[in-house]
């Protein structure tokens, strides 16, 4: 009975491969995107915070207030402003993508230790390479961890973009729960599962690898 | 000291597990005089759903649970099979092509004996007297497509397709009497690849320009509002669906009253007057409940 | 608008629930991972690898084993509250200062002996803070069990979506965040409570 149901499973896959194909790809899309939109304004943000420390609380508190807001209310706002189709998805996905990063870039920047500072400035060194050489390159790891967290992010609210017309694994899904059909909701669910699992191990990897040697150990 | 540290943590721990666990079963179960009413996602069907609660509610002393809003036909109907809920509203020509995987049958008497047969059968589920509108799907364009291609027919429809966009629900695509037997019939080819969405949303996306055609329910609501050019299914491609409440068997035999409270509404509610309470739903934004409360009382029946 | 309370108290009850069961299991593993050793790293990934899972993928396929309504949201929530709290109890366990876990050993205590009167009291605030996560996290989710089905706070939203009604929205999504931040607030106030009495001081 098991064994038959994953062979009808299989069987529906092959039957739609072009279909599940294309929602991955329009998925990596809508994740690429926002990710990307993300760090654009969160990494300088970031930056601009830890040189202003006294915005920076309020502004992280009230990112963190925003990151409570649940996917599907923050989908129903973007969808009163932009209507249906790719801009309110993109909309809520580079706003989730935002956050992760804004609070890492933050926090890896303002936790550089102050002696490396205070040494960069001795040997003559301008602010912008003190940030350049010094400050990135041991915040970096940070950085990327939130990078991480927002891919996972927008990997997940990505699947409610099928509900309003922006397509991706969602749409997969949707189908699957309108029609109470199995297959469907497992071509949408796993797929977008790996593809969540898969990115965040390998950005770790890429975390790792990237993390100075002393620091090693201090996660983040 | 530390004794009495610790005990106090620990009964501070016991009780918001038992706190917890009482939620726990207070959230789990019901109870056996307990009806629950489900319904589709969209307005008129959870209009109707709200109907049947409030009717069974003034009329017995069973305690009534809404499920409405819980999604399409087929989540709708694997719900009432497996007991998740009682009642809820069906169309005809759904429970034929949808559920029974039959082929489309024109007459609506005729429709109606053959699912009333066969839910019974198959299923256990009776189907009670039809509430008198007949909510088929069709398909609409927005003025402007109307307006530059003259379209009035689906056959008129299909010469033009090649440049017009198609969007529907998710359901739609998935359905004997949906999306592919549409197009079988009269050789739609829609431009790029057709957009789905939520069922509630396609009005404001053809409102936008999204797309250019969707298929719509006959009795819907916002057509008027978005100014939609309802087209004629010239070579009858979709059969007729008239609502009316289903209830499983078991229920029935539990609560016979049931019956004859719910065929109250038998009749009672034709096209027209669907049509205007799903706009008042729907585009006037007033409450399901007022709207539903409105109705009944208007009609005597609470 | 109609009466939002009972739908309130729904959207409690449910996440309520689903902590409870998920404390209870999320504790027993963090023990489990403290004593076992081999076992922690796995559980610990385990845990990680469900709260990657998109939050819709994992709801679709709990309906497919447990149907629609308010058990597959719980089952859900449970999933999802698993990581902090198993991750806060072992950190706390772990984070108990050795000359106490020897002193207890020397006392001939068992191992559950020295649980129940050691290293749970110690680890205490951590395992509660674990909880609050896991709560106020679960109250936001809760909202996605609309879609498979579940009542609570996410049907005035849902509806507010499909009704292009900025006022319904507000309605299911007002109460949600103001109770998430209620939680969180009184949760962190006894949080601190309890570091300060903790044996550790």
């Amino acid at each position: 009975m098991g064994g038959n149901a994953v062979m009808t499973f299989v069987a529906f896959c092959i039957d739609h491969q072009k279909d599940i194909f294309n929602c991955l790809v329009r998925h990596f899309q809508l994740v690429g995107i926002s990710v990307a939109a993300g760090m654009l304004i969160a990494i300088p943000l970031g930056i601009f915070l830890s040189r202003f420390k006294h915005f920076a609380l309020a502004v992280l508190r009230l990112a963190g207030m925003v990151q409570t807001i649940p996917g599907l209310v923050m989908l129903g706002f973007a969808l009163l402003l932009f209507g249906i189709g790719l801009p309110p998805a993109l909309f809520v996905l580079s706003i989730y993508a935002i956050l992760p990063i804004l609070q890492n870039t933050y926090t890896g920047i303002t936790e550089v230790e102050k002696s490396y500072i205070e040494a960069a400035k001795g040997i003559g060194m301008t602010n912008g390479q003190i940030l350049r050489k010094i400050e990135i390159p041991l915040a970096l790891s940070s950085i990327v961890g939130g990078i991480r967290t927002s891919v996972v992010f927008t990997v997940s609210w990505a699947t409610l973009a099928g509900l309003i017309g922006a397509g991706g694994l969602g749409d997969l899904i949707w189908t699957g729960l309108s029609t109470y059909n199995t297959n469907y909701i497992l071509a949408g669910a796993v797929p977008s599962a790996i593809v969540a699992i898969a990115l965040s191990g390998l950005i770790s990897i890429i975390q790792k690898s990237i993390t100075p040697r002393g620091l090693k150990g201090v996660s983040v | 000291m530390r004794n009495k540290i610790k005990k106090k943590g620990i009964k501070l721990i016991a009780a918001a597990m038992i706190l917890m666990v009482t939620a726990l079963a207070l959230a789990g179960c019901g109870s056996d005089n307990e009806i629950k009413i489900g319904s589709k996602d969209f307005g008129e069907n959870i209009v109707l759903g709200e109907m049947f609660a409030q009717l069974i509610e003034s009329n017995t002393d069973l305690k009534v649970t809404r499920k409405l809003n819980m999604g399409g036909t087929f989540v709708c109907f694997e719900a009432l099979k497996k007991g998740d809920i009682d009642i809820y509203p069906e169309y005809t020509g759904t429970g034929l092509t949808a559920q029974l995987k039959l082929d489309v049958v024109g007459d609506p008497e005729e429709a109606y004996r053959i699912v009333s047969e066969e839910f019974d059968k198959q299923f256990g589920i009776t189907w009670l007297t039809p509430l008198g509108l007949n909510n088929t799907y069709t398909l609409a364009v927005s003025n402007e497509v109307y307006e530059k291609y003259g379209v009035e027919t689906y056959s008129d429809l299909a010469k033009v397709s090649g440049d017009l966009v198609f969007g529907a629900d998710h359901e739609f695509f998935n359905r004997q009497d949906g999306f592919e037997g549409l197009v079988n019939v009269y050789g739609f080819q829609f431009k790029g690849e057709p957009k789905k969405m939520d069922i509630s949303l396609k009005y404001q996306a053809i409102g936008n320009g999204d797309m250019d055609v969707t298929d719509i329910f006959a009795t819907d609501g916002p057509i008027r509002q978005y100014n939609l050019k309802v087209l004629t299914d010239d070579k009858g491609f979709f059969p007729p669906y008239y609502a009316a409440p289903i209830i499983r068997n078991e229920t029935l035999e539990k609560h016979p009253e049931l019956k004859d409270i719910l065929n109250q509404l038998g009749g009672m509610i034709d096209d027209a007057t669907m049509t205007e309470l799903n706009y008042l739903v729907d585009v006037e934004g007033q409450s399901v409940e007022s709207v539903a409360l409105n109705f009944l009382s208007a009609q005597g029946l609470i | 608008m109609s009466n939002l309370t009972p739908l309130i108290i729904e959207h409690l009850l449910i996440v309520l629930a689903a902590v409870a069961i998920s404390a209870v299991i999320g504790v027993s593993l963090g023990i489990l991972s403290y004593w076992v050793r081999p076992l922690d790293k796995i559980i610990l990934w385990v845990a990680e690898i469900i709260q990657t899972i998109p939050t819709l993928a994992l709801l679709a396929m709990l309906m497919i084993l447990f149907g629609l309504g308010n058990i597959t949201i719980i089952a859900g929530l449970v999933l999802y509250a698993l990581m902090p709290i198993i991750r806060n109890t072992y950190i706390g366990l772990e984070a108990i200062p050795a000359h106490l876990k020897d002193a207890a050993r020397g006392m001939g205590m068992s191992k559950p002996q020295q649980l129940i009167k050691i290293e749970i009291p110690f680890s205490l605030p951590l395992i509660f803070s674990g909880i609050k996560i896991a709560l106020v996290n679960s109250l936001s989710i809760a909202v996605m069990g609309v879609l498979i089905g579940a009542g609570g706070l996410g049907y005035p939203i849902y509806r507010g979506i499909q009704t292009n009604s900025l006022e319904r929205i507000l309605s299911g999504a007002i109460p949600v965040v103001l109770m998430a931040m209620i939680l969180d607030y009184l949760m962190t106030k006894m949080e601190k409570w309890m570091v300060r009495k903790s044996p550790q001081n």
